[in-house]
């Protein structure tokens, strides 16, 4: 009487899981489309930032407008990249506090296909508001078009993988939204100044130029600002930093996620 | 059918289960009772996968119970809905999850729609649901995909009798199919409604298993009779006989008799009163 659980040929399972990773797609996207106010900020406060500080930055750097420009644009984009953060860490808190991922691991759907569920719809909207952010600092901030805009986009795919690993593992250890929030706004301050968002790393303290080598909002800057310049030689030791970051965080998001929060202390 | 045999698990210094072993066969009811801590959802969650026991087996139509998932369909104890996602939304989710077509799926919600009485906030945020109307969500969704093992935790946990009958109804019509109900409930009339068997649970253990006769048998009734000024009261495992013995007995006019069979709720206080973890 039950739907078959468990189809034979790998072809089948390979559309069964497809299938299920569709509809977990929808529900995730359905449910962002229906709170969409965190990403609408999180695009729009960085454009008047940019537009705002644009001057600042020209004149901060001696060596000439397109650099000042440059960090005009990547500045922001990676601060407010790292705001996003709360998304990724409300969207899987919100599943410990309404038990829903506890009612998920019941269905037929393994750990990873619903953590692909889940992260898909999220890592969409992160590239769509890079992407945004990057094409409005060439339109409007004047930011040269990229010499290879491959190459951006996987700098800014490696930049949205380190986000969301990070988010997912501080969903799973944070105990609230407000924990949550104190953790992401203080955290994209320090990490995004220290990391030479706001103000650029070469005019910093000695002291602070050390630092902000523990930042990934340092390496996300230099990989980002490289890419645009189309270094790719420049971008691609950043670039593994924030892959090792990345897959270390992501890694013990996995390990907590699969062993649910049924008799867990958190929440 | 669900067949668990001799499950352990600690958590800390809590052994929730200890030995606890269950059979349920495909089309059987069967009641879990007893008190907070017994085990019972510990043990819910053992059978919907989610748990894994520390010693013993866990086994659903022979596999082993995270391997099929597909089989169960989950009510638990606590809501588990998604407030900005409407209930059609969230049969859709858990239907589609199962592997269920588009075609399949819409004949199951009006199914469902009709059998739980869903129609008039089908399309409403499950956020903006009475208590009610989410258990009735939650059922839906543990139905959806007529999985052969119903895990139902207090289902109707603070429904109001509208809900609960219609959920009955739906349960008795499910293991009249052949599936294999696992019903827990502290309204032990429910399971008279539902002509379960009765399994209780204490510390972390079944301690008695049977049908409702055989667990009553031996337990005592009460049997009140009333002249009016005088009142005799007395408890017995034989109500009737020792009913008949008072009227023989008596010597002035009765004015009112009152004749109690034992029923779940003395065999609960007998079994499951003690458990005080």
């Amino acid at each position: 009487m039950s739907v078959d659980a468990s189809p034979r040929s790998p072809l089948a399972s390979s559309v069964a899981t497809a299938h299920r990773i569709g509809v977990l797609v929808r529900h995730n996207i359905r449910w962002r489309l229906r709170d969409p106010g965190q990403v609408i900020s999180y695009i729009v406060l960085p454009m008047i930032i940019m537009l705002v500080f644009k001057p600042i930055y020209v004149r901060a750097f001696d060596t000439g407008s397109m650099s000042g420009i440059l960090h005009a644009v990547t500045g922001p984009l990676v601060m407010f990249s790292v705001f996003t953060l709360t998304i990724v860490g409300n969207s899987i808190l919100l599943e410990r506090e309404w038990r829903t991922w506890d009612r998920l691991r019941t269905s037929s759907a393994s750990i990873t296909e619903l953590l692909l569920g889940k992260v898909v719809p999220v890592f969409a909207i992160l590239l769509v508001q890079q992407l945004v952010l990057l094409v409005y600092g060439c339109l409007v901030i004047g930011l040269p078009f990229p010499r290879s805009a491959g190459l951006v986009v996987l700098a800014v795919v490696v930049w949205v993988f380190t986000l969301i690993a990070i988010g997912a593992a501080m969903a799973t250890i944070l105990r609230s939204h407000s924990e949550l929030g104190l953790v992401s706004d203080l955290g994209a301050i320090t990490l995004s100044a220290v990391g030479g968002a706001l103000v650029p790393v070469a005019i910093m303290p000695g002291w602070a130029q050390v630092v902000a080598h523990f930042s990934p909002g340092y390496w996300a800057l230099t990989m980002l600002q490289a890419a645009v310049r189309g270094d790719a030689l420049a971008a691609f030791g950043p670039a593994l930093v924030l892959l090792g970051i990345g897959f270390a965080a992501g890694g013990f998001a996995v390990w907590r996620m699969a062993r649910g929060w049924g008799r867990s202390d958190l929440l | 059918m669900l067949e668990a045999i001799e499950l352990t698990k600690r958590y800390g210094s809590v052994q929730a289960l200890d030995g606890f072993s269950l059979r349920v066969d495909a089309g059987e009811i069967v009641g879990l009772v007893g008190h907070n801590g017994a085990g019972k959802t510990t043990f819910i969650e053992m059978a919907a996968g989610l748990v894994r026991p520390d010693t013993g087996t866990m086994r659903i139509d022979g596999a082993e119970a995270g391997r099929a998932r597909n089989r169960i369909g989950i009510a638990p104890q606590h809501i588990a809905l998604y407030r900005w996602t409407t209930v059609r939304e969230h049969l859709e989710l858990f239907g589609g999850l199962a592997g269920m077509g588009r075609a399949e799926l819409s004949t199951a919600i009006d199914e469902l729609v009709a059998a739980l009485r869903l129609g008039e906030f089908i399309d409403r945020r499950a956020g903006f649901l009475s208590g009610g109307q989410q258990r009735r969500t939650q059922a839906a969704a543990a139905l959806i995909h007529r999985p052969a093992v119903l895990l139902l935790d207090e289902p109707t946990a603070g429904a109001d009798p509208q809900t609960r009958e219609a959920l009955l109804d739906v349960v008795k019509q499910r293991a009249g199919e052949g599936a294999a109900v696992i019903y827990t409930t502290h309204y032990l009339p429910e399971l008279a409604d539902l002509q379960a068997t009765i399994a209780v649970a204490r510390s972390g253990r079944i301690i008695a298993r049977g049908t409702t006769a055989e667990l009553l048998d031996g337990l005592p009734g009460e049997v009140c009779v009333s002249f009016g000024d005088e009142e005799i009261r007395t408890t017995t495992t034989d109500p009737t006989t020792t009913l008949i013995e008072l009227l023989n007995r008596a010597d002035r006019p009765v004015k009112a008799i009152d004749l109690r069979n034992p029923s779940l709720d003395d065999l609960y206080r007998s079994l499951a009163v003690t458990d005080v973890r």
